[in-house]
């Protein structure tokens, strides 16, 4: 089991479950490194002081920050650390909402929250929690420190186990009203929107996610194990971009045609 | 708005889309750089070659992939960028699902889709069918040279795109073990515990909750630039009950 990301206690009216949160993705992306072209010595990155032209060692790195007016203010770990909420090790829930009413815009990194070690009343509250959050179809709202940042959290059940994923904050959701969109004169006739409907359901089938498979990293699988045996990589074909059709009718009735030939 | 970050084209059937791609989300974290704590320089990332002690330039530097201990694959951008596939400026979406039948944790980024200049009337034709239809499209996308599921649905009047995280990405949460419970809660505790969750439910307003901790580094930046002394905050723990009846009724009175 790897180790937990953060441990602290899931805060219910006055019921507190110890809790231990792990992440619930999986890097499964192929790194690269960086190498010293004439040996293939990974090389290590090390920070410099510019003015000095010495390396300087972690404990004397601080964190600067510019402010509108070009001054630069240093801070310390430890003054930063003053900026973290105090109930640092704590997720107070402050409400219970519907998991579908939260737009999938808002939603951030996924983790698994799980009972702290294996007493019995620990265990006891997070399978009422968790009962009552999959019967309910509730998901709980609350906030919690992760490293230095604070994150609304979205909690909910999932597959049997209290699962949390954190949400963006709304001021970091841009709004739509300056998207470029159609205007009125561009509104589809009925019978478009209906045929288009009719090719929407032609084509209609369950989320399945098991169906989509990283392609890009089997195809970079692929290249390396090429390269490896000396082949030379070339460099795919580009396709030739689509133009807008004159006559979205036509188009539509001879997409549906094509399917249901099929 | 900012700048539009890829122009291409939506195909569904022989209908063709043109759009452009903006980002939907930013981080409003506060940012700082790294400098040296005695006097506030510049602090550089360098690259040294542990073998030679010394600095390596970046026309030095390759990229290398490790098949096994210490043995390298070296590998151009190029290279690197040919597992994209063919760098079409084509999104093609091929089917549609209901919504609201996928699990939260696969979303990973949104992105808004403004119309194009050209074929405006088939972006509101797109969107008015996906609306009536109640489903979203699915769709694959190469961007950064890395090809995404998407899954494209409305959002007020635009079409917004959600790539997706693969399945072999996500952890099942049932890999990990719950420990055994002696006694399951009882009808009455889960009884009390549902009404403390109706006692608390609430519509989801994303708008009242701030980024406090945004706020107090930025007042924390403030004060010391000020020149004030920076002081450290006790810590508050909560204590963890261990009568769950007794909590849960006492949470409901105070309720």
């Amino acid at each position: 089991m790897p180790r937990p990301l953060w441990s602290g206690s899931l805060s219910f009216g006055l019921v507190n479950v110890p809790v231990v949160l792990f992440s619930g993705v999986k890097d499964t992306n192929l790194h690269f490194r960086q190498l010293h072209a004439k040996d293939h010595t990974p090389v290590e990155i090390h920070r410099f002081c510019a003015e000095e032209d010495e390396e300087v060692p972690y404990e004397e790195i601080a964190s600067g920050y510019e402010t509108d007016d070009d001054e630069l203010v240093v801070l310390t770990d430890a003054e930063l650390a003053t900026a973290a909420p105090r109930k640092t090790r704590t997720i107070a829930i402050e409400a219970f909402v519907d998991v579908e009413a939260v737009d999938p815009i808002y939603l951030d990194h996924p983790y698994v929250l799980l009972p702290a070690g294996d007493a019995d009343g620990t265990a006891r509250a997070y399978r009422l929690l968790l009962e009552v959050m999959a019967g309910t179809e509730r998901a709980a709202l609350g906030r919690f420190v992760l490293r230095t940042k604070e994150h609304l959290a979205l909690i909910r059940a999932r597959r049997d186990r209290l699962v949390l994923t954190t949400l963006r904050w709304h001021d970091e959701v841009r709004p739509t009203k300056d998207v470029p969109t159609p205007t009125k004169r561009d509104k589809p006739a009925k019978k478009e929107v209906d045929q288009a409907v009719g090719l929407i359901e032609a084509l209609a089938t369950d989320w399945d996610p098991s169906r989509y498979e990283d392609t890009y990293e089997k195809r970079l699988k692929k290249i390396i194990r090429d390269k490896s045996k000396g082949k030379t990589i070339d460099a795919p074909e580009t396709e030739k971009d689509p133009e807008p059709v004159p006559d979205l009718m036509a188009a539509l009735e001879e997409s549906l045609a094509e399917i249901t030939s099929r | 708005m900012p700048r539009s970050i890829w122009n291409g084209t939506i195909t569904f059937g022989l209908v063709a889309v043109p759009i452009k791609v903006y980002s939907a989300t930013e981080s409003k974290t506060v940012h700082f750089r790294e400098v040296h704590a005695k006097d506030g320089s510049r602090i550089e990332h360098r690259r040294i070659c542990p073998k030679e002690g010394k600095a390596v330039e970046y026309k030095d530097i390759v990229k290398g992939f490790e098949l096994s201990k210490g043995k390298w694959v070296e590998l151009t951008d190029d290279e690197i960028a040919a597992a994209a596939g063919s760098q079409s400026k084509r999104l093609e979406v091929d089917h549609f699902v209901p919504a609201s039948d996928i699990d939260p944790d696969f979303f990973e980024r949104t992105y808004y889709l403004g119309a194009g200049a050209k074929g405006k009337d088939a972006y509101a034709l797109l969107h008015a069918a996906l609306d009536k239809a109640e489903r979203a499209g699915v769709g694959s996308w190469t961007f950064h040279n890395r090809e995404r599921t998407v899954v494209i649905r409305t959002l007020d009047d635009v079409l917004a795109l959600h790539t997706m995280r693969f399945a072999d990405e996500l952890v099942d949460p049932r890999d990990y073990d719950l420990p055994r419970v002696r006694k399951k809660p009882s009808a009455q505790e889960i009884k009390m515990a549902t009404a403390l969750v109706e006692g608390l439910s609430a519509e989801f307003d994303p708008t009242a909750y701030q980024d406090e901790y945004r706020e107090a580094v930025l007042a924390v930046v403030k004060a010391k630039a000020a020149g004030k002394n920076i002081e450290p905050p006790a810590d508050e723990e909560p204590e963890s009950g261990d009568d769950l009846l007794a909590s849960l009724e006492a949470s409901l009175a105070a309720a």
